[in-house]
């Protein structure tokens, strides 16, 4: 089957000279038609700028973008019409994303109207509630006059959604979508998302910096952890969850703390050997974390950087030195 | 009085006194929409070198309260009603009494705060000695030398190369990094009590963890009374001994992190654990709470969760439940708090903890 997405040694720098940053290094990923895929890691580590590349925002400065098997630079004016209104991304801030002046109807009938998917005022404004509804926002009507200041944040990332939702998207990337939004909503955005997916098949990329609401929104799917701009392990996400293979995918994982008392005190510490990240403008050689990780064997790691390597338990990572040992998060009790 | 109230007075002389005790405290915002009810009516003991935190959504009142206990509301907000009590080797004073002068030395002395956004704690056109000598100096200790040595020592506390921070200016740092300076500044002068408002919000997982690391070496070691404020339940559970869960301005539940975690009695409560994933284990179903948080000028009527309650019942929408007590060194305001007992027997929270399926290999 040809991959939904497929991102072939795609590379992203920013600034120039000595001020150049390489912000995404030559990630290759594939994502399958209704998949939903994880892209993880801290600030810094290329997540977003790789999610606006996907989504037509950015253009790579190397390497190939495919979108149903053709390369974006290559989609004529009539398929590149097509692939940006099939990929919709929703960024994180709704506070910032949606026009302050425009009514919540006037978000989401500009685009219907404009992208001809609508017929004349009154037929957008049928569509307009129904989307209200697929995104949860009930009674629909009573939503359409509203200001975006009007509304809460999760009720205006629900418009995000219901605005992407217009233009019919087979892909929607999701940039921190529920990082602002309260604990007590942000389940029930997951939720409507995961419910786009089942009933309108749309596929995910999925961007957090939050491993838990990773694992809870991709059990099913796939996670990617990046680091400073390179794919350092994927693969689906039960397996990259209980069994990280990665020292920086453990490293993480065991420092995430659990809101369990009895889990959080049972995790095991995996001392760095520095808590500093590397600046991107002055990368270490060779896997750029080796400067940190606990396994660094000298002469290897610090050479050549690891190619992703297929285990058999699913997925890839980069890590000749670890990738066949498991490590236990968990201290016995 | 009963032999076993005796007894507990008893006990009390012995033990130091709360160096805090908040009674009836309300907080409120002028706002063009008007009065926000932001804080309505707390009382809360922080005891001598326990750590307790402050769980809740944003709105629920947690900083301001956090901010109205050092005095440092903005202008449009008021204590309006009740008392803050500060204690320290027998002596008592009223914070709300303070006037300017005195009311500096206390934030310093007695009762440090620690902010959420760490860049903009700082002077940028300072470097950190200046800014910490600065702080010294203004408190009357003006030995240069002396001085000097105790702020390299309290970096060399937080884990920072100390003979290189000192002298760097705010922006040359991490963000991670800053966070340590701002901790180890707020301890400058020896606080009986630290407060910290989201103290690892904002920050990169790893980063974080250092800074929880940190925090738990201060309350271990040092023995520093704490009141955290966090969103954050992961960070509850990490560092908290008590917890206090804030509901439109009001403590609604409050117990030892073990109840509050395994033996929650309010429903927002139970609804916040039930709503948080957890990275280590297996798959967990979650629930999310009905509804949006309130809207704090216009507060529902009775118990300002029973709009998004699903133990509501016609009491709830007209009387407002007070704290009681549910347990041991455990209370609750909600009517319904057996039913909630039930509901947790009934599904309990937390899956077992994962068995040991992985063999570990070694360090």
């Amino acid at each position: 089957m040809m991959a939904h997405i497929e991102l072939q040694n795609v590379s992203r720098a920013f600034g120039k000279e000595q001020e150049r940053v390489l912000a995404v290094d030559g990630v290759s990923l594939t994502i399958e038609k209704g998949e939903i895929r994880c892209l993880v890691g801290e600030s810094g580590c290329g997540k977003s700028t790789t999610g606006k590349m996907i989504a037509g925002l950015l253009p790579p400065s190397g390497g190939r973008i495919l979108f149903d098997g053709k390369p974006i630079d290559r989609l004529n004016k009539e398929e590149y019409r097509a692939y940006r209104h099939a990929v919709q991304i929703i960024h994180q801030d709704p506070y910032a994303s949606l026009n302050p002046v425009q009514t919540v109807k006037q978000i989401i009938t500009t685009p219907l109207l404009r992208h001809r998917k609508v017929s004349g005022s009154q037929q957008a404004y049928r569509r307009a509630l129904e989307l209200l509804e697929i995104v949860d926002l009930t009674p629909a009507a009573d939503f359409l006059d509203k200001y975006p200041h009007q509304l809460s944040g999760g009720q205006r990332q629900r418009v995000s959604v219901a605005r992407a939702l217009t233009v019919d998207p087979k892909f929607i990337v999701a940039d921190e979508a529920v990082s602002m939004v309260d604990v007590s909503i942000r389940v029930s955005l997951l939720n409507m998302l995961m419910r786009l997916k089942n009933e309108f098949d749309v596929t995910f990329l999925f961007i957090t910096h939050d491993l838990a609401l990773a694992k809870y929104f991709a059990w099913e799917g796939a996670i990617s952890v990046m680091y400073l701009g390179r794919v350092v392990e994927d693969g689906p996400t039960p397996r990259v969850i209980t069994d990280p293979r990665h020292p920086y995918t453990q490293a993480l994982l065991a420092a995430v703390p659990e809101a369990d008392p009895e889990l959080t005190h049972r995790k095991r510490r995996i001392a760095l050997r520095s808590a500093d990240i590397p600046s991107l403008l002055n990368l270490p050689p060779g896997c750029t974390f080796h400067p940190r990780c606990p396994y660094f064997v000298e002469g290897e790691c610090d050479v050549s950087a690891p190619p992703l390597e297929a285990i058999s338990e699913g997925g890839r990572v980069a890590c000749p030195v670890r990738k066949d040992e498991h490590v236990s998060l968990l201290i016995p009790s | 009085m009963s032999q076993a109230d005796d007894a507990f007075v008893h006990h009390e002389s012995i033990f130091e006194k709360p160096p805090l005790s908040l009674r009836n405290v309300h907080i409120m915002y002028k706002s063009r929409k008007g009065a926000v009810n932001a804080v309505r009516g707390v009382d809360l003991d922080l005891r001598a070198g326990e750590s307790l935190s402050l769980i809740g959504e944003s709105g629920s009142g947690k900083t301001t309260l956090g901010l109205g206990i050092v005095r440092l509301l903005v202008k449009t907000a008021k204590v309006t009603q009740g008392e803050i009590i500060y204690r320290r080797d027998g002596l008592e004073m009223d914070v709300g009494q303070l006037d300017a002068q005195q009311l500096r030395e206390f934030r310093w002395r007695e009762c440090s705060m620690v902010f959420q956004s760490a860049l903009n704690s700082f002077n940028p056109v300072l470097r950190i000695w200046n800014q910490m000598y600065d702080t010294a100096k203004a408190h009357g200790w003006s030995d240069r030398r002396a001085v000097r040595e105790h702020v390299l020592n309290l970096l060399r506390f937080v884990q920072l190369d100390a003979e290189r921070v000192i002298d760097a200016y705010p922006h040359e740092l991490s963000g991670g990094m800053r966070q340590r300076v701002l901790i180890a500044m707020s301890l400058l002068l020896d606080p009986q009590v630290l407060i910290l408002d989201e103290p690892t919000t904002a920050l990169d997982i790893l980063t974080q963890r250092t800074i929880i690391d940190l925090l738990r070496r201060l309350k271990d070691e040092q023995r520093l009374t704490m009141l955290f404020i966090s969103h954050d339940l992961a960070i509850a559970a990490e560092l908290a001994d008590r917890i206090a869960t804030m509901y439109a301005g009001k403590i609604v539940e409050i117990g030892s992190a073990d109840d509050i975690f395994y033996r929650p009695r309010h429903p927002y409560t139970l609804g916040l654990i039930r709503a948080v994933p957890k990275v280590i284990g297996e798959f967990e179903d979650l629930v999310s709470i009905l509804g949006s948080p309130p809207d704090l000028v216009d507060l529902p009527s009775g118990c300002k969760f029973h709009p998004r309650c699903p133990f509501a019942t016609e009491r709830c929408r007209r009387e407002e439940p007070d704290l009681e007590q549910v347990g041991q060194d455990h209370a609750a305001a909600c009517w319904h708090w057996q039913a909630v007992e039930e509901e947790v027997a009934d599904h309990p929270l937390h899956q077992s903890l994962p068995a040991q399926t992985i063999v570990y290999s070694g360090e």
